[in-house]
């Protein structure tokens, strides 16, 4: 019962999600008045569609059924998926833009990712797509503010997931804690004790290219001490990186990093071995992405918990502030031939994958829930209920920045765990670069 | 350099002159070097054999492939590995491969003939010209090559990569082929022409014959190039049948999710018939080295 | 007179392929890049004409570090001349006088070059491991280091770039060691035979005939080294990754500003590389050509 009840309050809830781009108004559609003018989805034709879903993905399973799905209801339609890899996907969409030559379908991140190509004039506004009966009331409409721009939807969001502080509970039994430290003071008191008792309290990556990991224990840090408003506000530019929270939060994390709390080999490890790590027992505590559950669900002889980092300074944040949001994303080709019937497949796609992913315990819904799912493992569902009873969740801050922000943000993450520079030096050196 | 153009035989190559102490250390040497370049083989076959806990926390002997405690043979019949795929993949890769290093061959030894056995003023300015084509990073082709092969109707066909892998081979193929040709003397090519040969006849009778040495090079040089190209296939090919086999290895790695043991069996179902057809060949690969010998 | 209209078009025939390719395929990125190398522009915004500020901000900002990534590749360019291919042509020399299992050790030693990078990248990661890899255990055991773990991969540490270095100094000595032989093989036994007979100890004649005679495929081999050095990327992308400030390569610069969309300044990166590849083979050439 309690299962059901937590899918029913995501539906319901009430949160203020990160939205993205100046000029966005919202729910203020432009042309809201307009009809809806349905597609002719009898028409046979070819959609091509880009993802990054590979053969070893953990949301293969997902994409398979939905596109099984949407293959029997439109059998005219010919779907040609080609899935690349992440890393590769990344290059070969922007240089695909350049040259004009982009799939029907393709996936995207949201916000600055996607805003890129729809500044570029080049992606297909699906503000009359969403205007079908069939999907209208189907989601909720600030799921969509991340893929808004200028007041037009642009996105079909599929996933999300928030940034969520998973405790190895064996663990913590060793140090005498029978559940996760629940304020920020108890949680240090805490690592002593793991450090005393020679556990690694944490284990986060930093090798090749994935300061992404590092930013998750940041930013958790940062907005319980900063407040999610004022992160929010700096991520999208309408704030100055010059803020003194912020440097004490990072010279707050150095800390953590210098009394020992995370594993010195992080400074070369990549997320996998990490990840594997903390699914051994060796660290305590892991700070990642919800999309974890599944596996550490899966796991045996693994009781771990999910929650959310306890607040820093009571008087700017409080529980139920996040990090994370919608960020997986479908989206049209604005020159592509069959763009309309493009853009109705695509909304039916993204829900029915939103639903398997779901179901399979690969992320949070960004669509309604409309069918039974009481099937989902214990982690996802607890993560469901931590965003059920948040108030403000803030896009990943490498998904909210425009690329040339999020580098340069990355780069200086770096020298934060590398101990290269401190709060303050962190903070000039992105007031300066990022104007 | 003399131009005896005896007909060396290759067997008669040992000289047996040189102390048994230097054979000894040399051989010691090579044999510890060869350990070294053998590692890497073992580590990846082990890799195939392993899960992500073995992976990354058994160590044994502290040597990071270890020997698995259980040897995870699954790894080769995961679903998620597409082993058909995998075929396909090794299919377009071996003709693009072969097609584009045939190109390349081809047109680098006919622009060194041109541009070494003509007297001809530009023949220097030709030269540096074509060397600029060593030093184009792939990674800026890309734009202009989705424009060009749309433009030619070819977009994602085998062509549109086979093209730009030759085109990206020739410089060096033609440094190569350069160099071989000087070294062929230059009275083989007046005797043809007193015998009444023309150009073109000096080229496929005199020339091509004693350029085997050439081939080889060019041809191993070119093949490391095309068979582990990742950024032109990864943004020109536009459909699953037309992929190769970096492609197909790169995506084993998903996004939240990276299994070592099905990467490293992906790698090494897709590594060990290139090694097997490497060794059936080298012996003809070494033979073609020693034939340069004949030329003097 | 005659001849040299056929000569003429003989010439045009034989150079046609090449030509067909060359313009074709490599003179586009060549010419693209230099002209947006001029140009203020970042993806999606419209381009503005800058006159040099990329290559001046390229040289001068810690963000975008190519002036790092030049230097970077002059240390490996200069390293694998006097690690790379002494190393390489020592082995080619020393199978090419015959020894028993020659062609096994030039099969064997030219396997890393077989095994795609991306493995050997997973490899070495594995090997530089602080506390589970072979690289510290080893250097502990003959007393280099102490009782500390060095990170060798650590994002901005100090070791990163020479544990970059290494294996891709290591990859290629295959590659080389084997046109080397080539070179070495096609010395008529004869001149050998004479020079043993003259007195010479084996030293001298690979010394004084063989290398001499190689000369051709030592300037193919410097020629590819370098400029494979100048334009390394994979090994230091898998290793140290994009954004790396210390292991920096031109190379990673590039692909660092092309894929935030600094479109200016990832063909000023471009330009950079194209200029330094193209004055190293011309220099080397004319090295090899005032030595005849």
């Amino acid at each position: 019962m309690k299962k059901f009840l937590s899918t029913l309050l995501i539906v319901a809830m009430v949160l203020s999600l990160a939205a993205c781009g100046k000029k966005n108004t919202g729910d203020d559609n432009s042309d809201a008045n307009a009809p809806y003018v349905a597609p002719d989805m009898t028409k046979t034709v070819t959609l091509n569609f880009w993802s990054i879903c590979v053969p070893t993905d953990s949301n293969r399973d997902a994409y398979d059924k939905a596109i099984a799905d949407m293959k029997a209801k439109y059998p005219n339609i010919t779907l040609n998926e080609l899935a690349t890899q992440n890393d590769e996907y990344k290059g070969k969409i922007k240089d695909a833009f350049q040259a004009g030559q982009v799939a029907d379908i393709f996936f995207t991140w949201s916000c600055a990712f996607l805003g890129d190509f729809v500044q570029a004039g080049q992606v297909y506004c699906l503000d009359n797509a969403f205007k079908d009966p069939d999907v209208k009331d189907a989601i909720d409409v600030k799921m969509c503010n991340n893929t808004i721009y200028n007041g037009k939807k642009y996105g079909v969001p599929l996933t999300m997931n928030i940034v969520t502080l998973f405790a190895n509970l064996d663990i913590l039994k060793e140090v005498g804690y029978s559940d996760v430290p629940a304020t920020y003071d108890e949680l240090m008191t805490c690592c002593d004790k793991l450090v005393a008792a020679g556990k690694i309290p944490f284990g986060c990556a930093a090798g090749a290219g994935q300061e992404w990991c590092v930013t998750e224990y940041v930013e958790s840090i940062i907005e319980k001490s900063c407040g999610a408003k004022t992160l929010d506000d700096i991520f999208q530019r309408r704030a100055s990186w010059g803020n003194a929270d912020v440097a004490n939060a990072i010279n707050k994390f150095q800390e953590m990093i210098k009394k020992g709390y995370f594993d010195p080999n992080g400074q070369s490890m990549d997320n996998e071995q990490v990840k594997t790590n903390f699914m051994a027992g060796k660290y305590a505590f892991y700070i990642n992405g919800s999309w974890n559950c599944a596996d550490f669900a899966k796991a045996t002889g693994l009781n771990v918990k999910a929650s959310e980092f306890p607040v820093i300074d009571g008087s700017k944040s409080k529980l139920g502030q996040l990090i994370g949001g919608p960020s997986d994303t479908l989206a049209v080709f604005g020159k592509s031939e069959n763009k309309e019937i493009a853009a109705k497949y695509a909304l039916e796609l993204g829900r029915l994958i939103c639903k398997y992913c779901y179901l399979s315990g690969a992320g949070l819904p960004a669509w309604k829930v409309d069918y039974p799912a009481t099937d989902i493992n214990a982690l996802t569902q607890a993560v469901a209920d931590i965003v059920a009873k948040s108030d403000y969740l803030v896009l990943f801050g490498d998904t909210a920045m425009n690329s040339a922000d999020k580098d340069i943000y990355l780069k200086e993450i770096a020298k934060v765990y590398g101990a290269q520079v401190d709060g303050q030096k962190f903070i000039d050196d992105l007031k300066g670069a990022i104007k | 350099m003399a131009n005896d153009n005896k007909l060396g035989a290759p067997e008669g190559y040992t000289i047996k002159k040189s102390g048994p102490a230097l054979r000894i250390i040399s051989t010691i040497l090579l044999i510890v070097w060869s350990i070294i370049n053998l590692y890497p083989l073992f580590w990846m076959i082990m890799l195939s054999l392993k899960n992500n806990e073995q992976v990354n926390l058994t160590h044994k002997f502290g040597l990071p492939a270890g020997w698995p405690n259980k040897w995870h043979w699954e790894n080769y019949t995961n679903p998620e590995l597409h082993l058909e795929r995998i075929v396909t993949y090794f299919k377009n890769s071996v003709i693009v491969t072969v097609l584009a290093i045939a190109i390349a061959l081809v047109a680098a030894m006919m622009a060194s003939y041109a541009l070494m056995r003509f007297n001809w003023r530009a023949s220097g300015a030709f030269n540096k010209m074509f060397m600029l084509g060593i030093t184009v990073p792939v990674q800026v082709s890309l734009v202009p090559l989705l424009i060009t092969t749309s433009e030619l109707g070819i977009t994602g066909s085998r062509i549109s990569l086979i093209i730009p892998y030759a085109a990206f081979a020739l410089s060096m193929a033609i440094l190569i082929s350069n160099g071989f040709m000087t070294n062929i003397p230059k009275e083989l090519d007046e005797a043809a022409y007193i015998d009444g040969c023309s150009r073109y006849g000096v080229f496929f009778r005199i020339i091509l014959p004693l350029m085997t040495p050439a081939i080889s090079t060019i041809g191993i040089y070119s093949f490391l190039q095309c068979w582990n190209e990742l950024i032109i296939a990864t943004t020109l090919v536009t459909s699953e049948e037309m992929r190769t086999l970096p492609i197909g290895i790169r995506n084993l790695v998903g996004t939240n999710k990276v299994d070592y043991g099905l990467i490293g069996a992906g790698i090494t179902i897709a590594t060990i018939p290139m090694i097997i057809v490497y060794i059936l060949m080298s012996r003809k690969i070494q033979e073609s080295f020693i034939a340069g010998a004949v030329k003097g | 007179m005659k001849r040299k209209t056929s000569d003429t078009i003989s010439i045009i025939v034989f150079l046609l392929p090449a030509l067909i390719l060359f313009f074709g395929i490599l003179v586009a990125p060549i010419i693209i890049s230099g002209y947006y190398s001029v140009f203020d522009w970042q993806f999606p915004f419209d381009k503005t004409f800058c006159g040099f500020q990329n290559y001046k901000k390229l040289f001068t900002t810690e963000w975008y570090p190519l002036w790092k990534g030049v230097k970077n590749v002059f240390l490996l360019a200069g390293l694998s001349l006097v690690i790379q291919l002494p190393l390489s042509l020592g082995l080619a020399l020393m199978l090419g006088r015959g020894i028993k299992g020659e062609r096994f050790f030039l099969s064997v030693n030219f396997l890393p070059v077989l095994i795609s990078t991306v493995v050997i990248g997973l490899l070495w990661r594995r090997m530089y491991d602080a506390d589970a890899g072979v690289i510290n255990p080893l250097l502990r055991s003959v007393g280099i280091i102490g009782e500390e773990n060095i990170q060798w991969l650590a994002a901005n540490g100090d070791h990163l770039l020479m544990a970059c270095i290494v294996p891709m100094l290591w990859q290629y000595v295959g590659y080389h060691m084997l046109l080397m032989y080539a070179g070495v093989k096609s010395v008529a036994p004869e001149l050998r035979e004479a020079a043993m007979i003259d007195g010479a100890t084996t030293w001298q004649v690979d010394r004084f005939v063989v290398i001499p005679s190689m000369k051709q495929v030592l300037k193919v081999s410097v020629i590819f080294s370098v400029t494979g050095s100048l334009k390394s990327y994979d090994l230091v992308s898998i290793l140290a990754g994009d954004r790396t400030y210390a292991a920096a390569v031109p190379s990673t610069v590039l692909m660092n500003t092309k894929s935030v969309g600094l479109y200016g300044m990832s063909s000023a990166s471009a330009v950079v590389i194209i200029v330094l590849c193209f004055a190293a083979a011309v220099l080397i050439n004319a090295l090899f050509r005032e030595r005849d």
